[in-house]
């Protein structure tokens, strides 16, 4: 086909009574055909389960630390806990100064204490 | 007929597959439809490195979504959608970029390149065929390289843009006459 006779198939083709897959394959017979370059299938797949391995492994790291925060957290918890009642049998009240290892102690003597004198 | 069409059941188990993890069955899918999403993305884009991108895209894209398919349309259709919204979403964002950062023209956002053809009158035709389609606007480009390179008939073309039939005939029309112009030029 030579250039008007495309121009004239193309203007053609966009009659509303033209039949769209004969036009298609005219065109496609002459040449105007696309794809994409060698090996566009394996870059697709590669960056398809690649991506999938590193969210794979972004998922276990999470989990992981997770678990970690978890165990971590109830271990924290229990001693803070057991902190709680060996004070308060130790000092017979959970008061501020009961905390600080101040509930025996006058304040004149907390100022020795801190001043040297 | 250039459309790709494939038994239904067939294709429901390979998504099935794809579905489960199966690289194959997906590398299948792949392999039948990149000729599609080649003549969708390429006709629009024109050919160039960033419409490669955008095909892999709609792989990608397609592979995240398949749990969405439900096999009333076919995987063929379902493709086609997504190729075409992705092509336009890069068209939207060439526009936005170019108007932002550069003094060139629309028909400059495009890169084209004519690939090696066995006779000079194929590769007049290819010329005519790409240099027309990327000067038109995009709303008529799209309903132009649907029923012009893929073959899709007007109702077809209709379900794939989500554009009621009567909207598809008049662009189809008006398409016509831009085309038309576009050609005199060339």
């Amino acid at each position: 086909m030579n250039s008007s006779e495309i121009k004239t198939l193309l203007i053609s083709s966009l009659n509303a009574d033209a039949d769209p897959a004969e036009v298609s394959r005219k065109l496609e017979d002459e040449g105007i055909s696309y794809d994409f370059s060698k090996g566009f299938g394996d870059k697709v797949l590669n960056r398809i389960f690649s991506t999938g391995l590193t969210v794979t492994r972004e998922v276990e790291f999470l989990k992981s630390m997770n678990f970690a925060f978890y165990r971590i957290a109830l271990t924290g918890v229990a001693a803070i806990v057991v902190l709680l009642i060996s004070i308060f049998l130790m000092e017979g009240s959970l008061s501020f100064n009961s905390f600080l290892g101040l509930s025996d102690s006058y304040d004149e003597s907390i100022v020795c204490l801190l001043t040297g004198n | 007929m250039i459309k790709e069409s494939y038994n239904a059941a067939e294709e429901g188990n390979l998504v099935k597959a794809a579905l489960d993890g199966d690289k194959r069955a997906f590398g299948e899918i792949v392999s039948r439809y990149q000729k599609m999403v080649a003549r969708t993305v390429k006709s629009m884009l024109g050919d160039s490195v960033f419409a490669e991108d955008i095909g892999q895209e709609v792989f990608i894209k397609l592979y995240y979504s398949l749990s969405e398919f439900r096999g009333e349309a076919k995987l063929s259709t379902y493709i086609q959608k997504i190729a075409v919204n992705l092509t336009l979403n890069e068209i939207k964002r060439r526009k936005r970029f170019f108007s932002m950062f550069s003094q060139k023209g629309n028909n400059e956002m495009y890169e084209f390149e004519v690939a090696d053809h066995d006779t000079e009158e194929r590769k007049e035709a290819s010329e005519i065929v790409n240099k027309a389609l990327l000067a038109m606007d995009p709303k008529f480009r799209v309903i132009v390289m649907m029923r012009m390179l893929q073959g899709y008939s007007t109702k077809e073309t209709a379900e794939i843009l989500d554009l009621p039939l009567g909207t598809v005939l008049s662009r189809l029309s008006r398409a016509q006459e831009q085309l038309k112009g576009i050609l005199e030029k060339l």
